[in-house]
């Protein structure tokens, strides 16, 4: 029996859901019709779970090729009048700015929502750009829940307000939202309203400049109404605190005031009722237009005002230019003066040192002497493939290769679970800037003059995302570049979504296969080779071969995802055939591990040196050929033959 | 209250931290998390912050502030010390998970026997053999619940024993019901038994 998704229960009770699940339980009491998005930390899962119960419920549900798609398809089904959304991490954002800076100016029809994750600590992000900018930049309203409740109350509204602009809007959210639990107090799911109809309106929708150019002010006059509307609206609120007490606005006095953006509100409550310094605080939800009257309502009692976000000063900078404009007396302090840090999230302690600055109080506690002392023994840990990633043996075969062509060489890597083969001992990628950037500067870096062999690395959901132009464009410029596509037919690193590769879709439709070897053929590639990414010897020798041609080589390295092959042995019941060490032929040089590393490998010095492989090894077969005295086998192998990708059972 | 919850990929620290806190729910306790996981990988730090009654404001416990750390692995929980008041109650499995990066010489794996001395200057350790007893009753994969076991045998959490083993019915396949109590019960076993034993050295 299949467990009835969380997300899914009665209206009226109360249940703990994370972030994610919230938002989109709030897509489900809005009727969304059509919900379109690109999995990215930390936002993969609001996808995933809407795709659960998209059949039952009535609504489409997909992940589209990347998120310039995705949101093009949320802005149809818009324009056919139902409700849609785009979900992504904020990198995303970037792509979708082409289209979002024009769409705010035709306006949409549906309710258009746009989420974003944003990654002020850069837990799983190349960068922590803040997604307000281009909120200003496309001038589109920005959210920003502080909860879980929120999360999925304000979802809900985002719908509404985006219809009643006729504006797309942003849901801003962070990984403190998505990935935490809240008890949430569930409302009425409403039925989908998928009877779209497309009703022409040249004028608007075709942006010839002539048509577009007299759209201008509406934009802006959609913007003035937003702030209106935020004036009144009650997801900002103002509280008073004294004494570590809060009270209603107004009901007691107070000159110090904070305004706290997104979810940094309980963060202030806390500090504030641990010093019991008094303020006035202003708990800010919607952080693009400002609500300006209600904000100089605010600032024009007080003397400082404080302002805690995330990212960039965004709202500190609205704010001062607002407090100069209405002639407020006010000082606005925050991250221009050095008390709320330019980077990193924001937490109690943070906030708390903030306060300890202006004050003089103390919040923070103290790390003594034992505390002091614990932090020192600590170390980190470095991240790596997991055990009988395929990742593992194409890098060790790259390197091979250009070691023993003994000519250097750059391999340019670009964004997948292949990141984490960036780290010793297989130093696979010498970048990582954006998805689908690899191919593309490894061909300017072969246009520059350089006498090195050049490479890229790409996996197969970074390749349909962003990779095909470049190498179409690859071709059309002879470039002289070797690319690697690996692919593991799955978008791995960020929770094993399907791709075009998989053949099924995220309603569960067996779809089309994208077959990657006729798509770089059809790019023009003559030179195109699929191996088996446990053929060291083959993979190496290809790549030798490759680096002597003078033009573009792609190479398909094949295997897939250990964590899938784990899942259908363990699904299908068959043994997982562990590699052994025969302790009388291991004669303790780590000679296995300082090639690949593997995180299977353990070490003993009982009875003497050896190597140990950990219960959790998959049995992909690499570290046997990487002993020398053939001290690593693996008894009982159905097949004798290299690598779990070619027990077939276990990958279909 | 404030707990901490840490391990890394693979112990089971999100799923062990979302059963107290459905079990809180069930005893009518307000409750909030929040976690830090990585990637799809294994083997990194994993930590959740659990944050009850009248602390359930923010997701993040303060520096300091912390009543309880339940520690999957030795390293992860000195990793997390600095979250913890003095003298607050640390359960810790003391099967370490020793990275091939420290084998390499990449990163350093402390002496356990140093971890533990670190640990036991500031904050009340219980050591049990979490991930022995799990495969006792059946599976490694049940070290969470043998901690649980013992994390609840401690008295320690404002939750009432059935509110989390209804949690942890909730949360598993029906086959597995039995094997998992039966985990439960050796985690408040092993608690009993460590209680028995400090007073005996006393
Ligand atoms: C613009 C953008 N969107 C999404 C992400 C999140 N992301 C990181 S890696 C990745 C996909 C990796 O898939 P693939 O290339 O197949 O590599 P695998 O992880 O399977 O090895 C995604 C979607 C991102 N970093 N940037
Ligand atoms: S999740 Fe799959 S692709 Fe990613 S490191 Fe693990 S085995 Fe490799």
């Amino acid at each position: 029996m299949k467990k009835k998704s969380k997300i899914l229960g009665g209206a009226g009770e109360t249940v703990l859901l994370t972030g994610n699940e919230a938002v989109a339980r709030g897509c489900l009491e809005a009727g969304m019709a059509v919900g379109a998005g690109y999995p990215g930390t930390p936002a993969s899962t609001i996808m995933e779970k809407l795709g659960e119960v998209a059949n039952e419920l009535g609504f489409w549900a997909e992940f589209s090729v990347n998120e310039a798609v995705a949101f093009e398809v949320a802005a149809g089904s818009s324009l056919a009048g139902v409700r849609s959304l785009m979900s992504t991490k904020m990198l995303g954002v970037n792509l979708i700015a082409d289209a979002l800076t024009v769409i705010s100016v035709t306006g949409v029809r549906g309710g258009l929502v746009i989420i974003t994750a944003d990654d002020p600590q850069q837990f799983s992000s190349q960068n922590a750009e803040d997604t307000r900018f281009f909120g200003m930049l496309a001038k589109v309203p920005v959210l920003e829940p502080g909860d879980g409740q929120e999360a999925k109350d304000m979802m809900k509204y985002a719908f509404e307000l985006s219809e009643e602009l006729e504006l797309p809007v942003f849901f801003r959210i962070t990984p403190r939202i998505c990935h935490s639990s809240f008890a949430v107090e569930l409302g009425e799911i409403r039925k989908p309203k998928r009877d779209g109809k497309f009703i022409r309106d040249p004028k608007r929708f075709v942006t010839i400049s002539t048509y577009s150019r007299p759209r201008q002010p509406i934009l802006h006059e959609k913007i003035a109404r937003a702030k209106k509307i935020f004036n009144t609206n009650t997801w900002n609120r103002i509280y008073d605190h004294q004494n570590g007490k809060v009270f209603e606005k107004g009901s007691v006095y107070n000159t110090f005031g904070v305004i706290a953006s997104g979810l940094t509100y309980p963060y202030v409550e806390e500090v504030l009722e641990a010093t019991k310094i008094n303020a006035r605080v202003m708990k800010l939800a919607t952080t693009y237009p400002l609500p300006e009257d209600y904000m100089v309502d605010f600032m024009s009692d007080l003397d400082q005002v404080l302002i805690i976000e995330e990212n960039d000063g965004v709202t500190e900078l609205q704010s001062r230019a607002l407090a100069q404009r209405k002639r407020l007396n006010v000082r606005i302090m925050g991250k221009d003066d050095g008390l709320i840090p330019l980077s990193g999230e924001l937490n109690p302690d943070i906030v708390g040192a903030a306060f300890e600055k202006l004050f003089g109080v103390k919040f923070q506690e103290d790390l003594t002497e034992p505390y002091l002392e614990a932090q020192e023994l600590v170390s980190q840990r470095v991240p790596s493939l997991c055990a009988g990633c395929p990742h593992r043996s194409s890098f060790y075969a790259l390197r091979e290769a250009l070691r023993r062509k003994g000519k250097g060489g750059a391999i340019m890597g670009d964004r997948g679970c292949y990141n984490q083969g960036a780290y010793e001992p297989l130093e696979g990628m010498d970048t990582c800037i954006c998805m689908g950037a690899s191919i593309a500067m490894a061909s300017g870096l072969s246009h520059s003059g350089t006498k090195e062999p050049v490479l890229s690395v790409i996996g197969d959901g970074t390749f349909y995302h962003a990779g095909i132009p470049s190498l179409l464009n690859a071709v059309h410029n002879r470039s002289n570049i070797v690319s690697l596509i690996f692919d593991n037919s799955i978008t791995a690193m960020t929770g094993h979504q399907l791709n075009p590769g998989s053949g099924v879709n995220l309603m569960g439709q067996h779809t089309g296969f994208a077959n990657l070897k006729k798509i770089v053929e059809a790019c023009g590639v003559e030179h195109v080779h699929v191996i088996n990414a446990f053929d060291v010897e083959k993979l190496v020798e290809t790549v030798m071969e490759e680096i002597d041609h003078d033009g573009v080589s792609v190479i398909i390295s094949r295997a897939p995802c250990a964590l899938v092959v784990e899942r259908n042995i363990r699904k299908k019941k068959l043994k997982m055939h562990s590699a052994v060490v025969e302790l009388d032929k291991c004669v303790g040089c780590k000679i296995c591990m300082k090639k690949i590393g593997c995180p299977a490998f353990s070490w003993s010095n009982d009875p003497k040196p050896h190597l140990e492989i950990l219960s959790h090894c998959n049995g992909c077969g690499l570290c046997v050929e990487m002993c020398p005295f053939g001290a690593i086998s693996i008894p009982d192998r159905p097949d004798g033959v290299l690598g779990i990708s070619i027990k077939k059972e276990v990958t279909k | 209250m404030n707990v901490i919850l840490c391990g890394v990929g693979g112990n089971g620290v999100v799923l062990t931290t979302r059963i107290i806190a459905e079990a809180a729910l069930r005893d009518g306790i307000k409750v909030r998390v929040g976690e830090v996981h990585g990637l799809a990988m294994r083997g990194g730090t994993v930590v959740s912050h659990l944050r009850l009654g009248s602390d359930a404001k923010g997701v993040l416990v303060p520096l300091r502030k912390a009543d309880i750390l339940l520690a999957f692995e030795p390293l992860e929980a000195l990793r997390q010390m600095r979250f913890l008041k003095r003298g607050a109650k640390v359960i810790l499995n003391n099967q370490t998970y020793v990275g091939v990066d420290a084998h390499l010489g990449l990163s350093k794996y402390p002496e356990v026997c140093d971890i533990l001395e670190k640990i036991e200057a500031a904050q009340d350790i219980v050591d049990v053999p979490a991930s022995r007893l799990a495969i006792e009753s059946g599976s490694v994969i049940m070290t969470n619940v043998v901690m649980l076991g013992c994390l609840s045998a401690s008295k320690e959490l404002p939750i009432s024993r059935d509110s989390l083993i209804d949690a942890i019915k909730s949360r598993v396949p029906p086959l597995m019901i039995d094997s998992n109590i039966k985990a439960f019960e050796l985690g408040e076993k092993a608690f009993q038994d460590w209680e028995k034993n400090v007073v005996c050295q006393a």
